[in-house]
């Protein structure tokens, strides 16, 4: 006892460098974070206590309402999309198809491309009516579509646009869990009369499950806190169509130099994407 | 030293004994490398003060002083070629002033109002800068600036004032106190392509603001559009309504300060800018559109009218011929009047080296006529000599510049007195921008209006 006693404690005394240094570096950003919520500070003073009037007035603010409903709006789009993408593709690769080896690296691209690339590259392809986009759109004898200027179509571009980022990932991890799945379940089925699409429902999803669960979270995540698509394809706007509760936080800590407001919206995002990780995480303890 | 180790050694196991001295010899190893870090950069701090004065770093007695090294965070103040002009002309003062080593670093617009207002919260802004029109009145509330009440009135007494733009001194007095010193005259002037018009049959060039709405509207169509208008551009954005506001008698402000952005002449401005975009002469697409997108589409021949810094023209060369500047043009009540800046050099309090930065701001503004001449920097000097150099007399856009927009220049604040901290967040911080892209996609005038006063009465409260 006195032995394991005095062995925790050595390990303990061996972590605390590492335990200080991510203090540092989380804990004290998020409490900070927390403290400037319940102030009425700018970038240049850290203003005074103020307890929950942030909040209470992001309540009242319409523009808040709206960026929580389209960051929500956003998230469940873009992980859809990205998952449904990513599943076809990921079944298609698991074949044996000629080139597969080809497409599984070139399908990373969106991935791995850097955003500001990705998005200079998608603005001059969707930015106005010359793009390569409206071309087609043209061609085919429809009138250009204002993919970036009109409030409605910024949002399915921006949303297109996180799907087309976010789908590798999900193709990555779905293909790895259809690799592991026993090709003798599907013979069994096919021993019991199991076409293609039964075995699909059968077999792959619930087997998928896990990882399904898995990845829908983490993209949720991602979705949720995204900043470089929104803000480098349209700042947000027009007229605030694509701001989420990120970008405003961003908008009103750093231009309108309200950090109390900013951070407050940062707490609010903190919460719903811990509600939404409680959600998934008892979906999937109840489905094992 | 033993006893310890014999007390750890008896408290722990062989395994853990060992694991216990190779993490020692990891610990031991980062705290000498960390120290060893930690001298060389202390090292380097001993030496760094010097004496004040022109020659900051001279020799006292026997060892030589380091020379003084200062950060100067210049905006990019024009195309590429200003940012060279300016680190030649940084290079010509060191050699000049080997104790007093500038440090040049070109910052760019975007975000600028962030990366000062961060910089200096962290307590590392420059030791000096340039930066927007109203910054230093800003960073003043704050106590970041120094006043340079010393530094005028040595210029004043020397008689090297009387060669400045009359007012441009004075204009930057918050407080009582000479919060910066001017450097350059920021204005904005309508140019618009030749080509285009001829090829829409307009000889007669508009002057006044139907003849405009008239011409913008001829010029329109096959994909190509009157008026470039870049809504989502938080400068370039607004500064073509607060220019037509201004041209038309109107202004965000009273006398008194007080905001006044629902007043018939500034209402009429925006109401022009609401018919111009539902006459077809903006294209649509344009309220997502940065300024660079405005310049290409100018440049492209897709825009005919870009209400522009003096310095569009540097982005096409090869297009010198086919674009020029409108007259100034008459408002529907007879005025005639433009958006401008007193743009400022400022030094910050928290600078060790202020004496240096003073010394550095009297030669810049007096040795800068090369940010022109070679960087084709895109505005005025202040100092009206340099205008009879032949870059700007040879030049028919600058002249007209000079000899007609210069003298009808007014500033954001506009009717108010001087300046005041609240127009860097008028300018900067999204409200108006809203305010130009809810009319472009037409939405109602007043209303979208007076939401905007409204957030212009809770800036200017706080």
């Amino acid at each position: 006892m006195h032995k394991e006693q005095g062995a925790w404690q050595a390990q303990l005394r061996f972590f605390a460098p590492a335990i200080v240094f991510i203090s540092l570096v989380s804990l004290y950003p998020f409490f900070s974070g927390i403290v400037y919520s319940l102030k009425d500070g700018s970038l240049l003073d850290s203003g005074s206590f103020v307890g929950l009037s942030n909040f209470a007035e992001l309540l009242r603010m319409r523009e808040f309402w709206y960026a929580f409903y389209f960051s929500i709006g956003f998230t469940l789009f873009s992980v859809l999309g990205s998952y449904a993408a990513g599943l076809f593709l990921a079944v298609l690769l698991n074949m044996n198809i000629p080139g597969r080896g080809v497409f599984r690296v070139a399908l990373l691209v969106p991935w791995v491309v850097s955003s500001v690339v990705s998005m200079v590259g998608w603005r001059t392809m969707i930015g106005d009516q010359t793009g390569i986009v409206n071309t087609f759109v043209q061609a085919f004898g429809f009138e250009p579509i204002l993919f970036l200027g009109s409030e409605k179509w910024a949002v399915f571009s921006v949303i297109l646009v996180k799907i087309w980022r976010s789908f590798p990932f999900m193709m990555v991890s779905l293909l790895a869990a259809l690799q592991a799945i026993g090709k003798d379940l599907y013979e069994a089925a096919a021993i019991d009369g199991a076409g293609k699409w039964r075995s699909f429902v059968s077999i792959t999803l619930p087997q998928l499950k896990t990882v399904t669960l898995v990845s829908w979270i983490l993209m949720s995540i991602w979705s949720f806190n995204d900043f470089d698509v929104l803000w480098l394809l349209t700042g947000g706007g027009p007229l605030d169509a694509t701001q989420n509760l990120i970008i405003m936080s961003y908008k009103y800590a750093f231009v309108k130099s309200s950090t109390g407001i900013g951070s407050a919206l940062g707490i609010v995002s903190l919460i719903v994407l811990m509600a939404l990780a409680l959600i998934l995480m008892r979906v999937q303890r109840k489905g094992e | 030293m033993a006893e310890v180790r014999l007390a750890i050694r008896k408290r722990l196991n062989r395994g853990e004994f060992q694991m216990f001295k190779r993490g020692l010899a990891i610990v031991s190893a980062i705290v000498i490398a960390l120290s060893v870090t930690a001298c060389a950069g202390g090292g380097n701090n001993g030496n760094s003060k010097a004496s004040a004065g022109q020659n900051g770093g001279q020799e006292t007695g026997d060892r030589p002083v380091k020379a003084v090294e200062i950060s100067f965070w210049d905006m990019v103040w024009g195309p590429p070629e200003y940012a060279e002009a300016a680190q030649k002309l940084v290079n010509r003062f060191n050699e000049e002033h080997p104790g007093i080593q500038v440090k040049y670093q070109s910052t760019p617009w975007d975000n600028w109002y962030q990366t000062f207002t961060t910089a200096i919260a962290s307590g590392s802004p420059p030791d000096i800068s340039t930066g927007a029109g109203y910054q230093a009145f800003q960073f003043t509330d704050n106590d970041a600036i120094l006043p340079l009440d010393d530094v005028v009135e040595e210029l004043k007494q020397a008689g090297k004032l009387d060669d400045f733009v009359p007012g441009s001194v004075e204009a930057l007095q918050y407080n009582g106190h000479y919060v910066a010193f001017p450097w350059m005259i920021d204005i904005r002037v309508p140019w618009y392509r030749k080509d285009l018009f001829e090829q829409a049959g307009i000889t007669q060039m508009p002057k006044t603001w139907d003849e405009l709405r008239a011409a913008l509207k001829q010029l329109s169509g096959d994909g190509k559009y009157g008026l470039v208008l870049p809504g989502n551009d938080v400068n370039l954005g607004i500064q073509a309504l607060f220019s037509l506001m201004l041209n038309n008698g109107g202004g965000i402000f009273n006398e008194q300060k007080e905001v006044d952005l629902m007043n018939e002449r500034n209402v009429e401005a925006a109401r022009l800018i609401s018919d111009v975009v539902k006459d077809g002469s903006v294209n649509p697409a344009m309220i997502g559109f940065n300024g660079d997108g405005g310049i290409k589409e100018f440049g492209a021949g897709r825009g005919a009218v870009y209400i522009h810094t003096p310095s569009l023209l540097d982005n096409f060369p090869d297009l010198s011929e086919r674009i020029g500047i409108l007259e100034p043009l008459e408002g529907p009540h007879g005025d005639k009047a433009t958006l401008g800046w007193v743009n400022n050099i400022m030094i910050y309090k928290a600078s060790n080296h202020q004496e240096e930065a003073k010394t550095f701001l009297k030669w810049w503004v007096e040795n800068n006529k090369t940010l022109w001449t070679e960087g084709k920097q895109g505005g005025f000097p202040v100092k009206t000599s340099f205008t009879e150099d032949p870059y700007w007399q040879d030049n028919p856009n600058l002249k007209l510049i000079a000899e007609k927009y210069l003298p009808i220049m007014k500033t954001t604040g506009y009717k108010a007195p001087g300046g005041f901290p609240e127009l860097n967040e008028i300018e900067g911080d999204g409200t108006t921008l809203t305010m130009i892209q809810k009319i472009m996609s037409g939405r109602p005038v007043e209303q979208s209006m007076t939401e905007t006063r409204q957030k212009y009465e809770q800036i200017m409260s706080k």
